[in-house]
């Protein structure tokens, strides 16, 4: 990257009363990752002129103000369950976990997916990954922050989260290192905190482009604050390049790690329809699905509403649906080794609970799981549905839904069936489990409308380098040999 | 496998129940609220006067608060008094535990013989009406509150008013009397006052069994069993375990016959009912039989071994029967429970002088109650005289017979025609309400009386503490009706018994105080010779296919009384593990009939009265049957049982043809077990065989397999604490579960959190069905922590809050459990229990009755069962004074159980009782092949069918 323009190069107050338009383009599967025209210089102004806009988008105000609200329905939900006690919820004697533990996973998988396109297909150095990187970013911080804050919240006394930690007390006491919930709890925010440091340092450059083109002195001040002083120095590319290629080479196995231990707080427990070894790759491949499927939801409507189309192309919803699909046939093999498992165990408590959760109170949640994780995926495999947005969004829209009711079924249907049949039970979802999780939806989507208002919501320092890459291609074709 | 019967018949309404996912909004937001109705804390006004000491030695008087302790009372050492708890009547003795001169827990008395140191559920639960906020506390007259002083008036008014009259004019309305001291002072007003009468009513109705009687042997006598002699036991619809007097001590006796490991012989149970009782259900052949089919076959089996005569249209296993009981002659027994008619009565008492069981399996003897008369017609007689005008002053003594007479009886519209009726009772109930005077009874720990048992064994009632509340006794008030010299209730019943106390009468006393028993005092046997016409058998024709409904006391809150007290509103009962609910019991051919689930509503009417109540489908019970459990409904009881369940006494005493139909809506009724009625047990679970199995292979039901383990640490403390449950003994009496929440301050959460799933019970006695829902094998399995060596709770807790200590208790740590469930979810037994809510706080009970050695667990906090490590840590702390190794300590339930079920103790010494029982060969841990190593194990069960016969066996 280091033979690519600094931020300084670009004009400093470029005119941005017309904020540069891409052209619109229909998708095709051999588009190519960017399209001949965008330029350094046009690419940053535009991306730049998106985040300093003085009015946001008519759109984006009708998208922002019911998820804020969402937002605000999150902050009443979380203090009434302080207040009250999580008795408002719908979880019982058979069934202890409830809508907290299983959105936590769905989130954290969510986060998890975007972590593997920014930081996994970073290492392998894929070219489309480069301008729907910020995209994946942002999805896997807000992710991160929704799945964040159930584990406190599930707890009965959240007020003593913290002895979680080791920390010196007067009584002595450390957490007790055998139980996953610990090492859940640890491998949470040690990638929460990560997530977060492996966003903000892909964005400083792009916070000091911004700082560069600012129209008034507030935002000056606001993004050179957060551009940390980066100034495009040689010495300064070289730490920031280094320093987050380890951040990625990190970020690619906790990744790993976070989804597969929290498979591990199903894996580790004794009880019926957890105790399984395949949960942390199973877990794993959840996350890439939901990934690709959030990312692929996120950007269809900014792609037509930011004018980007030429910047993300046919290529890379070919991609990724194509990856899509491939989690969704992994996610298949996990299903099927979970029904040859049980039935093949022959554990009869196992086996009751399998049977219950195929044809019993819950089965709409078991065939809607495999309805939208693996069968609906499969029209994946065609060319032209691949192209075709509305159906690529209702695939992706299915895919989150499925994941949600993977981990319904995991979680509750697992739990409702325990070995004595004295303590078989149903669980439902209470209007504060309902609030709490639409709270998080409205959340996520708030950070990522804020993402999309003030933050270079294309990784410009990347795809400068991309443009670089590609005239120089363009260049040496036009040579000829 | 087939499970649920609403799933079996896979009806829409149970599917419909998926369309509330998503349960109403309004709904939810209302639930807390609804909740906390319920166990509204109590209120403020309720400031714990007088509860400030205790000392039945001492006269009552003003109250001053001790400057120096009372010798007698040491802070944190309890105090133990031994009194009975009374019910229609009859004595059960009960010691009273005091912390601090507080009565906080009721046991069994070990020297009492109709408990030998049991207690039933409702002797338990008193502390909780002792201490209920709801009881009555002011005087009323025609509405208004008075004064003991306008009482003393009034009644003056009324002794000159008798006087003039030979007392025409008055009635006195009773229970069951057995109070030796009572008695006397009913005579010595009646001998005051001749032409006063003096009536008796207990609405759960004994008048079959003292009719039955009176036709065979000519005069009252009461009948007790000996089931530990019976080696075969013929029990129609009987209530030998459940509520019949003495049923503690027949449980007792019954668990002593059914080990085949610790009797020579074991006991062979036959139940013939129309709806599943407590003996039916761990009896051994169970033949489901209406009362028409009931009482054609008890008739044949009377024919077969009265006159040796075979009954052609009799079952086919009446003959075995027959042949069975007669193999066992001298050492047979049948019994009748007091539902069914005087005439079956008296033939069972005719088989059973005729198999020769006189004086081995049951004893004659003089009867217990006071003066027993038919209750029905005692009561029907005054009615019709208040009815007639000519009753002036009617005295009722604690009975409420405008809540448990039928209504067209007409007790409350002929109460109007009386000018002077006074009601003495423990709260303002439904006839309090209706008599010109309303007089607060004090509690029965708060004044002296006496009461027999059911073998006529008297015992003192002492008070355990101060009246709360103010309020008279019975004895007083029945002095105030004689004479204007207050009668003190101490010195009514020392006068009663100064003359039979022996040499001594100072220590006879103090000695019949401290036993709890009066030597000496029980019944004599009568040598009446049974009339030839008691063995006279009638032919009835059975009326097929008619309805019937079967009014019987519900096993939680007899016919009412104890609405009141939530501990027993929210204990499942038996056979249903229903709570806060009466449903209508139905059988599962006639639901099918009638295409109802349980839940949906009914219309049930008897000739012109009819009430609406859902259904509950019961299996085992006759298809022409309902059962309706009386004692739900109160109108007028207190904040917890006013409008919780179905009043069904408006049915009673009609005669009018059973019409049941269905009606619209339907509702959730709170069960504990309600999602799962599976028709199989499996064998990891619970154990059981036949007791020829048993003889082939003893250790049939021992586990298949325990080998050495590689991580296996033993706990390395000087004791390794254990348990074993025998399956044989538990005939699933809710005893242990009682005694549990009352030791371990286990909190009642209401029936919405029920609905929820979220009781707190930390035993709970599962039970089991096996074969098909209309006649259903039946099993009691209770369950508790099973204190695992290998405990999978304590692996998954991630603050370590739930840890192994040195002697293998597997201990919760309240103050570390910071919620995380995790425990639960681990527990293959699933024994934990969480508060999702401040259920401790909430609780509708004075700070002072808790038990002090038990933390009151906070909100989002995990709890199970302590193996009561309370207790432990007494015994450990006397053993440590007295330098010598831990010595004998006993559970709460295990203390309870009338069956001794429970064992509990120090399995590192080999000549425990725990250890001993551990190497029964019918051994078996449950779950075993989790590799938990539980230290609670079971003793699986063994049945004893009669091989020649298949019927009655699931």
């Amino acid at each position: 990257m280091s033979d690519i323009p600094t931020s300084r190069a670009s004009a400093i107050g470029a005119d941005l009363s017309a904020p540069l338009r891409g052209e619109r383009r229909a998708l095709h599967p051999d588009d190519p990752v960017l399209f001949p025209g965008v330029t350094i210089g046009s690419m940053t102004d535009r991306i730049c002129a998106i985040a300093l806009r003085e009015r946001a988008f008519i759109w984006w105000w009708v998208a922002f103000v019911p998820c804020s609200a969402l937002s605000l329905l999150l902050v009443i939900s979380i203090l009434y369950l302080f207040y009250a006690g999580i008795g408002i919820w719908g979880v019982d004697w058979p069934v202890m976990w409830g809508f907290a533990i299983l959105s936590y996973v769905w989130w954290i998988a969510i986060a998890s997916g975007g972590t593997i396109i920014s930081a996994l297909f970073f290492l392998v150095r894929a070219e489309w990954r480069t301008s729907i990187n910020r995209v994946a970013d942002s999805m896997m911080l807000f992710g991160a922050a929704a799945a964040g804050v159930y584990p406190i919240l599930h707890l009965g006394r959240p007020w003593f989260a913290y002895w979680l930690f080791f920390y010196p007390n007067t009584m002595t006491l450390w957490a007790q290192f055998r139980s996953p919930l610990l090492w859940d709890f640890w491998a949470l925010y040690t990638y929460v905190l990560a997530s977060v440091l492996f966003w903000y340092l892909g964005l400083v450059p792009d916070l000091a482009s911004v700082r560069d083109r600012a129209t008034s002195r507030a935002k000056q001040v606001i993004y050179g604050f957060f551009a940390l002083g980066f100034r495009g120095s040689r010495r300064q590319w070289k730490h920031l390049q280094a320093t987050y290629a380890i951040m990625a080479a990190i970020m690619a196995p906790v990744v790993v790690s976070i989804h597969s231990v929290v498979g591990l707080d199903f894996a580790g427990g004794a009880t019926v329809g957890w105790h399984s070894t395949e949960f942390p790759p199973f877990f794993v491949f959840g996350a890439l699905l939901s990934g690709f499927a959030i990312v692929l939801l996120l950007v269809i409507p900014l792609r037509r509403l930011l004018r980007l189309e030429d910047m993300i192309t046919g290529r890379h919803f070919d991609v990724l649906c194509k990856l899509l699909l491939t989690s969704s046939l992994f996610l298949a093999y996990g299903y099927l080794m979970d029904v040859f498992t049980t039935y093949y165990g022959g554990d009869r408590a196992e086996r009751v609970m399998f049977t219950e959760r195929l044809f019993g109170y819950y089965w709409t949640v078991y065939w809607g799981t495999i309805l939208f994780n693996v069968a609906l995926p499969q029209l994946m495999w065609f060319r032209r549905l691949r192209m075709n947005q509305i159906v690529v969004a209702a695939v992706c829209l299915g895919v989150v839904v499925g994941m949600w009711l993977e981990r319904y079924e995991i979680v509750v249907t697992s739990l409702h069936r325990p070995h004595l049949p004295s303590s078989w039970g149903v669980y439902h979802g209470t209007f504060w489990d309902w609030s709490t999780l639409l709270g998080t939806v409205g959340m996520f989507l708030s950070g990522i409308l804020l993402a999309v208002r003030y933050v270079p919501i294309i990784a410009m320092h990347e795809m400068r380098s991309l443009i670089g890459r590609s005239e120089a291609r363009a260049a040496a074709a036009g040579r000829g040999p | 496998m087939w499970r649920g019967l609403e799933e079996a018949a896979a009806d829409p309404a149970f599917l419909e129940r998926a369309a509330a996912e998503f349960p109403g909004l309004a709904a939810t937001m209302a639930e807390p609220c609804d909740r906390r109705q319920m166990l509204r804390l109590m209120a403020a006004a309720f400031a714990m006067g007088g509860l400030g000491g205790c000392d039945p030695g001492q006269p009552s008087g003003s109250l001053i608060p001790a400057v120096r302790i009372p010798p007698n009372i040491i802070p944190g050492i309890p105090n133990f008094y031994a009194t009975a708890h009374v019910l229609d009547g009859y004595a059960s003795g009960t010691v009273v535990k005091h912390d601090m001169g507080r009565p906080i827990k009721v046991d069994g008395n070990p020297n009492h013989p109709a408990g030998l140191g049991a207690a039933d559920v409702f002797a338990q639960a008193e502390v909780l009406d002792f201490y209920d906020p709801d009881r009555a506390a002011q005087i009323t007259a025609h509405g208004e509150p008075s004064d003991r002083q306008s009482l003393e008036t009034a009644l003056a008014a009324q002794r000159i008013a008798l006087a003039g009259k030979h007392g025409a004019g008055l009635r006195i309305l009773t229970g069951t009397v057995t109070s030796p001291t009572l008695a006397a002072q009913l005579d010595a007003l009646l001998r005051q006052y001749p032409e006063a009468r003096w009536h008796q009513w207990e609405p759960i109705s004994r008048d079959a069994v003292l009719r039955g009687a009176t036709a065979a042997y000519g005069r009252p006598v009461d009948v007790i069993a000996h089931l530990d002699r019976a080696d075969i036991v013929l029990a129609i619809d009987s209530d030998l375990l459940s509520t019949t007097p003495g049923h503690l001590r027949y449980a007792r006796d019954f668990a002593s016959r059914r080990n085949p490991s610790r009797t020579p012989r074991m006991s062979r149970v036959y139940a013939i009912e129309p709806t599943p009782t407590l003996i039916g259900s761990v009896a051994d052949h169970r033949f489901i039989a209406g009362p028409g089919e009931l009482h054609q076959a008890v008739t044949a089996l009377a024919a077969g071994i009265l006159h040796g005569a075979a009954d052609g249209s009799a079952p086919d296993w009446v003959g075995a029967v027959v042949a069975d009981l007669k193999t066992a002659h001298g050492r047979a027994l049948v019994h009748v429970g007091s539902d069914q008619p005087a005439a079956l009565h008296m033939l069972a008492l005719a088989m059973n002088e005729a198999l020769g069981a006189r004086g081995i399996t049951f004893d004659l003897i003089e009867p217990v109650a006071h003066e027993p008369v038919d209750h029905a017609a005692s009561l029907r007689a005054l009615i019709a005289a208040m009815q007639a005008g000519q009753v002036s002053s009617l005295l009722i003594l604690d009975s409420n017979p405008a809540f448990t007479t039928p209504a067209t009886w007409g007790f409350t519209k002929a109460l109007e025609r009386v000018p002077f009726s006074l009601a003495l009772a423990g709260r303002e109930d439904e006839t309090a309400m209706a008599t010109t005077w309303f007089v607060p009874m004090v509690h029965a720990w708060e004044s002296w009386s006496d009461a027999r048992a059911y073998d006529g064994t008297a015992t003192i009632l002492q008070p355990q503490a101060l009246p709360l509340y103010g309020g008279i006794s019975a004895h007083e008030i029945l002095g105030l009706y004689m004479g204007a010299t207050p009668v003190e209730d101490e010195q009514a019943v020392k006068a009663t018994w100064q003359d039979r106390l022996g040499g001594n009468v100072a220590n006879g006393w103090a000695d019949a105080l401290a036993n709890g028993v009066i030597p000496g005092t029980a019944s004599p046997q009568t040598d009446l010779g049974l009339r030839s016409a008691a063995g006279r058998t009638t032919r009835t024709e059975a009326s097929g296919g008619a309805l019937s409904v079967l009014f019987r006391p519900d096993p939680s809150l007899w016919d009412g009384r104890f609405a009141n007290n939530p501990w027993l509103q929210e204990l499942p009962r038996p056979l249903t593990k229903l709570v806060w609910d009466n449903p209508l019991l139905v059988a599962p051919a006639l639901a099918a009939r009638m295409q109802l689930k349980s839940g949906d509503h009914v219309r049930l009417s008897i000739g012109t009265a009819s009430v609406v109540a859902p259904v509950w489908i019961m299996p085992g019970q006759a298809p022409d049957c309902i059962t309706a459990l009386l004692g739900s409904g109160r109108r007028a009881v207190g904040a917890v049982g006013d409008g919780s369940g179905i009043d069904y006494y408006p049915l009673t005493g009609l005669d009018g043809a059973v019409v049941m139909h269905r009606e619209r809506g339907r509702e959730e009724l709170a069960s504990t077990v309600h999602h799962h009625l599976l028709l199989e047990t499996p064998p990891e679970i619970l154990r059981h065989g036949t007791l020829a199995e048993y003889t082939a292979n003893p250790r049939f039901a021992a586990n298949e397999h325990r080998e050495p383990h590689i991580y296996r640490t033993l706990p390395p403390g000087p004791a390794a604490w254990a348990m074993s449950v025998d399956l044989n003994a538990c005939i699933g009496c809710n005893a242990c579960v009682i005694a549990c929440q009352a030791e371990n301050n286990i909190a009642v959460v209401g029936k919405q959190q029920v609905l929820r799933e979220r009781e707190m019970q930390w035993l709970r006695i599962d039970r089991y069905f096996e074969g098909t829902a209309d006649a259903p094998e039946s099993f009691f399995q209770p369950v508790l922590c099973m204190h695992c060596e290998q405990a999978p709770c304590e692996i998954v807790c991630p603050v370590g809050a739930t840890v192994h200590d040195s002697e293998g208790l597997n201990v919760m740590i309240y103050n570390r459990c910071i919620g995380t469930r995790f425990c639960s979810n681990n527990c293959p037994y699933k024994v934990r229990r969480f508060n999702f809510y401040g259920y401790g706080y909430e609780q509708r009970r004075p700070a002072v009755s808790w038990n002090p050695d038990v933390t009151v667990r906070g909100r989002g906090v995990m709890e199970k069962c302590t193996y009561c490590i309370q207790r432990i840590a007494e015994a450990r702390i006397v053993a440590d004074r007295e330098s010598r190794p831990v010595g004998e300590v006993r559970t709460a339930c295990q203390t309870a159980c009338p069956t001794q079920a429970f064992t509990f103790g120090n399995l590192a010494d080999p000549q425990s009782a725990v250890s001993k029982r551990k190497r029964s060969p019918l051994d078996f841990a449950m779950l075993e092949a989790q590799n938990t190593q539980p230290r609670t194990t079971y003793e699986a069960l063994v049945r004893n069918p009669n091989p020649a016969i298949k019927a009655g066996r699931a």
